[in-house]
């Protein structure tokens, strides 16, 4: 029993983990949170829903219509995150390059990035209704729903989807982590990241860098809403709202802007979530924030972040 | 002589203090040029326009030819301009060694970028003992050579050097400067912004005073050594 719940935990986790990183590699370079990330999450959900040929509700201005094709379920989340990756970047051009060229202040860019969100969750609502969706069965190429890691007499059964959810983000962590310590681009991210100017400097486009920053962490957040309704449902235009709020708890808890801290506080959160008992399951994520905030009282900087450094 | 860098009646606007106004400079090809001035002159704000990091108001700077008034800072280094900036600015959570690749960032020739860094670390053997440290560790004259070596990773054709004796114990700063001969020596142009005139002036061949935002005085560096005003003011 518990140690289904810590798998279920390390899934959710590890989801809020690379919907966090979504949120950390912008804010590691523009110093900024962007809050229409919920809403690039929820739309990563949408997109693989319409683009394996599921069909659209009674509601909305496509109502019941459906693509005329259906892709395989990992073929369409990947092009699904990437269509999300791609409104990141329409994203960075609309609502903050503008505000950044005429040096507004972070909180009016953080402003601005809310009224996307606002807006982004408004177009769904309109476009397909607020109803609940759920992926058709079979996607997981007919895994059995669960296997049983239990001896004969007590069986434990673990469901599938929790496994391939956080293997999957997983990879996308290890992914992410390579790309920004290993490759020429990752290490002009984290020059951009430590000093925008010297960036400059040194014949970096900083520019550029910020668009494809945009497109990773809408590419993440898009997978990221994908893989929640794999494991639950979409749960209409509004869920990347709640999910948005928590993937700030994971990355204060983690430390602003750092990659091994999203991941351990989303890790962790998902686990302290799971263990909360079935009889006051209701105060779920009073639970989480009541985490967030004991262990912010020990360290304001959060469990990986650096103490008072001269950014921030 | 042709003129690697051509300012013509630069104006930057820069909330009162480092402003420019209406500087006309010119750096030829193999030359080095000292700009020498007061703190909050406009030293720092004239290199930092060059690079693209701040808009003049008016004037033009033409490179090499070419106009690059509109340009990104990230083109003019692509033409070969680099920049070691005034207080380093190590990336100080990289390496020595990331800060020296990152400098060569623009170049796409693989090999030749792994002769220069071994060049730079003959050049600097106190980097090389610390290539794989954080830049953040180094001591202020390692990192003033950091800061020189990354700007060279680039193969520039003109350097921009913004205070390197800063802060530095006069051993290092002797050291800085037989760099600065070696680089002359080797033909790049260097336009050397320095608060300590004399020692500016005596390893430069041309250079200006700038006071207040203008250019108030230019000339060979012996002459301006000469300069009884320059005297005063600068050589006390």
């Amino acid at each position: 029993m518990l140690l289904q719940q810590l798998v279920n935990g390390l899934a959710i986790g590890s989801v809020y983990a690379i919907f966090a990183l979504g949120y950390t590699l912008v804010f590691s370079i523009l110093r900024v949170i962007n809050f229409a990330h919920g809403a690039v999450f929820t739309l990563g959900a949408y997109f693989t829903y319409l683009l394996i040929g599921a069909r659209i509700g009674f509601n909305g201005l496509l109502a019941q219509s459906a693509l005329p094709f259906g892709l395989p379920f990992w073929v369409a989340a990947v092009l699904g995150a990437l269509l999300a990756g791609l409104v990141g970047v329409v994203i960075e051009r609309l609502a903050f390059r503008p505000l950044r060229r005429r040096g507004a202040d972070p909180l009016l860019t953080l402003v601005s990035s809310l009224g996307v969100a606002v807006a982004l969750v408004n177009a769904i609502q309109y476009l397909v209704g607020a109803e609940n969706y759920t992926y058709p069965p079979g996607a997981l190429f007919g895994l059995p729903p669960a296997i049983d890691i239990g001896a004969t007499g007590s069986p434990l059964p673990i469901r599938t989807t929790q496994i391939v959810i956080f293997a999957v983000s997983m990879v996308l962590v290890v992914l992410l982590t390579l790309f920004v310590n290993r490759t020429r681009t990752g290490k002009a991210l984290r020059a951009v990241s430590e000093d925008a100017d010297t960036a400059r400097l040194l014949g970096i486009d900083v520019d550029r860098l910020i668009l494809l920053t945009f497109f990773v962490s809408g590419v993440l957040g898009g997978f990221a809403g994908t893989l929640v309704g794999l494991s639950v449902s979409i749960a209409g235009p509004y869920f990347g709202i709640a999910f948005g709020l928590k993937g700030l708890a994971v990355i204060v808890l983690g430390g602003l802007g750092d990659i091994p801290g999203a991941v351990v506080g989303g890790l962790l959160i998902g686990v302290a979530e799971s263990l909360v008992p079935s009889d006051v399951i209701a105060y779920r994520d009073a639970i989480a924030f009541v985490v967030l905030f004991v262990i912010l009282l020990a360290r304001p900087q959060g469990l990986l972040g650096r103490a008072a450094v001269q950014k921030v | 002589m042709s003129a690697l860098l051509e300012i013509r009646g630069l104006s930057v606007a820069y909330g009162g203090i480092g402003a420019l106004e209406d500087v006309d400079l010119e750096v030829g090809a193999g030359e080095v040029v000292s700009l020498i001035g007061a703190n909050g002159a406009g030293k720092t704000t004239l290199l930092r326009t060059i690079s693209r990091l701040l808009r003049q108001r008016s004037g033009t700077i033409v490179y090499d030819g070419d106009d690059i008034t509109r340009a990104a800072p990230f083109e003019v280094v692509r033409r070969g301009i680099a920049h070691s900036p005034e207080g380093r600015r190590m990336l100080a959570r990289l390496t020595v060694l990331d800060n020296l690749r990152l400098g060569a960032y623009t170049r796409r020739d693989g090999a030749a970028v792994a002769e220069d860094l071994e060049q730079q670390f003959q050049r600097f053997p106190r980097l090389s003992d610390r290539r794989g440290q954080s830049a953040g560790t180094l001591s202020g004259g390692e990192q003033q050579m950091l800061a020189i070596a990354r700007a060279l990773m680039s193969r520039p054709r003109l350097l921009l050097l913004d205070e390197p004796s800063l802060g530095l114990a006069p051993r290092l700063v002797r050291e800085i400067f037989d760099i600065v001969d070696e680089l002359h020596a080797a033909g790049v142009t260097i336009l050397l912004v320095e608060q300590n005139a004399k020692l500016a002036l005596s390893h430069a061949d041309r250079g200006y005073v700038l006071e207040a935002g203008r250019i108030t005085l230019s000339g060979p560096a012996d002459d301006l050594v000469a300069d009884d005003r320059v005297r005063r003011a600068y050589l006390g």
